[in-house]
């Protein structure tokens, strides 16, 4: 744990939406290239926390915030920060695949697109190399120019995934990034997400205890808003410290 | 327990008895809906009978395209290729400046307006809708047309820019609210995933949100074009109506005259009969066939989003091999672009060319160097010009006609008959005529609304049946003003002899609402979610018990919400009434159905049109009109909002 440096540390984060308090007092790291699971039960705030770490809870009118989540020790809530310049480093993977209504190739080329790449040869070669990282140009490559949406729903996540990759970021986060699709996609992003952390640092929110038990390298369990508790994923699932993690890995509640 | 059972039993109807209620209902909620179409036939039949005299007498291509109307001339000609022109110039520059604001107001609204804003911003637009055609053509001919004399200096204001300038305004709200649907429809994961790889939101917008809704705003756009073209009393109110193609060609402020304009002014002098009354309903069938094939395309589009085919751009067999759609669309744009500059070269002339050709250069070279946060600045810029540009519009309408026509509202005016042709005296029987008119038209509509609506909503499959109603509904609802007019003239006033009435009147007015009216019910019925009908049948209640006694109750609210536009829109209209319903100045009310009555709009288009000299009462009545429109628009609205908060399921 200690040779990896924290890429993200979030800092006695609190969060409302409207009245009702979502996040209470979280303090945790995200150690750079692992990757880090956040599990717990519906509801828990697990969801809530990955979108705070790209700031995309400032879509949500009601939603007010408090604390810090420093980003290569800067806060990323701090005034002068352009929560699009942040996006940019931290990609996100959402819970339904979301391509967009355009071809394959024009979603991966998207990103690098409005950061103002527009040299056909440069593009062809970022799609090419995204979707490899993505394991799914064998799949793509005789389709680039139909539309996205013929895909299956596990190509579909993987072409969400390649549209991540394409605007490099340092940080990939990815919410529930399975639970939309049958097992065997699931194995495919799952494996995928194994190769990711040699370049990106990710972070995975999952309800699937199993599946933080695989990929992950670090686990944060939370509950009612709260960081019950984190570690490695190996004591989290051998020796949680807290009889509350302990019930929930055990499947007493949850 | 069991006692309870036989009496159960013995009270229920029996199944035969039943059956036949059950039976007469759908017949008759079927007659309702199938009412519709035989309007619309109806409608086509009689214009094509009687303007049929003109195509044989003339023929079709001396009638389109003959470039002289001159009914009164030795010999009279019959050529409405200038009509034809005109109104297509007047509808294009219309759109030029509509579609701009139009769409841009709708991105405003429904992608950057903070709540409340849009809370208030949105009815804002709405409300222009609500304004009455004749209170744009009073506002344009006691403002605007003498704003263009003075700023370019001619005899006339009266003109096609004047004309396109009103329309435009008149369409903004039909493009605001239809785009504005399609744009607030597109799915927020679109968004996300787009603000995720670390787009700006302008980005989001320009490259994800509106392609995604690009057919929702094709069709706004088309039924735009749709309102535009339809419409009468304004652009003939302001527009000089000289059947000229106007010299040269990009001459804006040469007088024009459209299709809907012609019918208005000469239908009322024409004699019946006459080959000059038949060219008349050859214009209506001419101005039909425009208008419904523009809204046939229009509901196309609509009805395949609705269905979920939409391409969005992409799908479907590609043509083209994507370098070749690629460059296409890199030249396209420079070639668009050098034709439009030329085209305001010619129209403008050299100065605002050059300005208009450093414009865009300035743009090619400061979208190189920008980057995306200051493009970003810049395009939300722009849209807050067009939202202000259009609430400014509205704000200006409403300001004029109150300021100026506030020290005309007395006691007396409201309840004393008019003098001196309108001059002097009040308002009073043009008040109650409007009231006499939109009563009768509800009670005609409102029924026969919601009979057809729950028919296609409740008591069919979506089929052949329903489709074809349903054309029939749409087909009715864009059909100009002005036809129902004609068609209520020769059909209820000359064939049913009802003679031009009060009866007359209502009618046609009630043919013209009730499209809007089959909507609104019918979406209230389809927001009753099915569960709540599974859990009535599940009883064993019979289909009409289940609708009359869980369906439509709560579709109540939006059922009155449609009745109360229904009536903002009775009582603003002109063009239905100008030829079955109305006398100008009567001093009495009438007794019976088969009289003439005063309405307020009639009244006001006279008093700006044919009475010199009756300016603060034209601005009394103009507000009067305003306020008793608005006011049920904006009851609408709150009713509307009420039952939204209130209604959760």
């Amino acid at each position: 744990m200690t040779e990896h440096n924290d890429i993200i540390q979030v800092d006695h984060l609190n969060l409302w939406y409207g009245d009702s308090i979502a996040l209470r007092d979280v303090t945790m790291g995200m150690p750079d290239r692992q990757v880090t699971a956040l599990i717990g039960p519906s509801g828990c705030g697990k969801s809530t926390l990955i979108r705070c770490l790209n700031r995309m809870n400032d879509l949500v009118d009601i939603c007010r915030i408090q604390g810090a989540v420093n980003f290569h020790n800067k806060n990323i809530y701090a005034n002068d920060v352009d929560p699009v310049e942040i996006r940019r480093k931290i990609g996100m993977v959402f819970q339904r695949p979301n391509p967009f209504p355009k071809t394959v190739y024009e979603n991966v080329a998207y990103g690098p697109r409005v950061h103002g790449v527009e040299d056909r040869k440069q593009l062809d070669a970022i799609v090419e190399k995204s979707l490899r990282s993505a394991a799914l140009w064998d799949e793509v490559k005789d389709r680039l120019h139909d539309s996205a949406m013929g895909l299956s729903g596990g190509q579909q996540q993987r072409l969400c995934i390649a549209r991540t990759l394409a605007v490099e970021p340092e940080v990939i986060l990815m919410d529930e990034p399975c639970s939309a699709l049958d097992p065997i996609a699931a194995a495919k992003i799952e494996s995928l997400i194994e190769e990711l952390k040699t370049e990106y640092s990710v972070v995975i929110v999952t309800h699937n205890m199993q599946q933080a038990s695989r990929v992950s390298d670090h686990t944060g369990f939370m509950y009612m808003g709260e960081l019950v508790e984190f570690g490695t994923t190996r004591q989290i699932f051998e020796k949680p410290h807290e009889t509350l993690t302990e019930n929930y890995i055990t499947g007493r509640f949850g | 327990m069991s006692d309870d059972i036989v009496a159960l039993q013995s009270q229920g109807i029996k199944p035969a008895a039943r059956n036949i209620k059950e039976g007469l209902m759908t017949s008759l909620w079927f007659f309702c809906a199938a009412f519709a179409v035989v309007i619309v036939f109806f409608i086509l039949v009689f214009l094509l009978y009687n303007g049929y005299p003109v195509f044989s007498t003339i023929g079709l291509s001396a009638f389109l395209f003959g470039d002289t109307w001159d009914p009164s001339g030795f010999p009279p000609l019959y050529g409405i290729f200038p009509l034809i022109v005109d109104t297509l110039l007047v509808m294009a520059l219309a759109m030029l400046i509509a579609i701009p604001l139009g769409v841009a107001s709708a991105i405003y609204i429904s992608e950057l307006a903070h709540k409340k804003v849009k809370s208030v911003v949105k009815p804002a637009v709405e409300l222009l809708a609500g304004i009455p055609s004749v209170v744009f053509g009073f506002f344009g001919l006691v403002v605007l047309t003498d704003l263009l004399r003075v700023t370019f200096d001619v005899p006339s204001g009266e003109c096609w820019l004047a004309g396109s300038i009103l329309l435009g305004v008149m369409a903004l709200p039909t493009i605001v609210s239809v785009s504005e649907d399609a744009i607030s429809s597109v799915p927020k994961e679109f968004r996300e995933g787009s603000l995720a790889t670390g787009a700006t939101k302008w980005q989001t917008i320009s490259r994800v949100v509106v392609p995604a809704a690009i057919s929702g705003i094709t069709a706004a756009i088309i039924l735009g074009i749709g309102r535009a073209i339809g419409e009468t009393m304004a652009v003939l109110m302001v527009t000089g109506n000289a059947a000229v193609i106007p010299s040269p060609i990009w001459n804006v402020l040469s007088p024009v005259r459209t299709l809907t304009a012609t019918l208005g002014i000469e239908m009322g002098e024409v004699s019946v009969g006459s080959l000059h009354y038949s060219a008349l309903f050859g214009i209506a069938v001419v101005l039909l066939v425009i208008t419904l094939t523009i809204n046939l395309v229009a509901y196309k589009i609509l009805g395949k989003i609705r269905s979920g085919q939409t391409g969005m751009g992409v799908g479907g067999r590609r043509y083209l091999s994507h370098e070749t759609a690629d460059s296409l669309k890199k030249y396209g744009i420079y070639v668009v672009t050098v034709i439009a500059l030329l085209f305001v070269f010619i129209a403008a002339g050299l100065v605002v060319g050059l300005v208009c050709v450093l414009a865009v250069f300035l743009w090619f070279i400061l979208r190189q160097k920008l980057n995306p946060r200051q493009v970003q600045y810049a395009a939300f810029a722009l849209l807050w010009a067009a939202i202000g540009l259009v609430l400014f519009i509205l704000g200006c309408i409403i300001a004029d006609i109150v300021i100026n026509g506030l020290p005309a509202i007395s006691w007396e005016f409201l309840t004393s008959p008019p003098t001196d042709l309108g001059r002097e005296g009040g308002i009073a029987p043009a008040i109650v005529g409007t009231f006499y008119l939109v009563i009768g038209a509800i009670l005609i509509a409102l029924p026969l609304g919601i009979g057809a609506a729950i028919y296609l909503n409740e008591y069919t499959r979506e089929g052949r049946v329903t489709r074809t109603i349903r054309a029939g509904v749409d087909l009715l609802n864009g059909t100009p003003s002005i036809v129902f007019g004609l068609f209520g003239f020769a059909f209820l006033v000359l064939y049913l002899k009802f003679g031009v009435s009060l009866l007359a009147g209502q009618v046609t007015l009630a043919l013209m609402v009730l499209p809007t009216m089959i909507r609104t019910a019918e979406e209230s019925l389809k927001n009753v979610p099915m569960s709540v009908r599974e859990g009535s049948l599940a009883l064993g209640a019979t289909k009409w018990q289940t609708v009359r006694s869980v369906v439509l109750p709560p579709a109540v609210p939006g059922i009155i919400t449609g009745t109360i536009l229904s009536i903002g829109r009775v009582a603003g209209e002109t063009a239905p009434i100008l030829f079955t319903a109305v006398v100008f100045s009567s001093r009495t009310l009438p007794t019976s159905e088969f009289e003439p009555v005063m309405a307020l709009p009639y009244h006001l288009y006279i008093l700006s049109t044919n009475v010199p000299g009756a300016s603060l009462n034209q601005y009394g009545t103009a507000l009067v009109l305003l306020v008793l429109v608005i006011g049920l628009y904006l009851v609408a609205i709150i009713v509307r909002r009420h039952y939204h908060m209130k209604i959760h399921w």
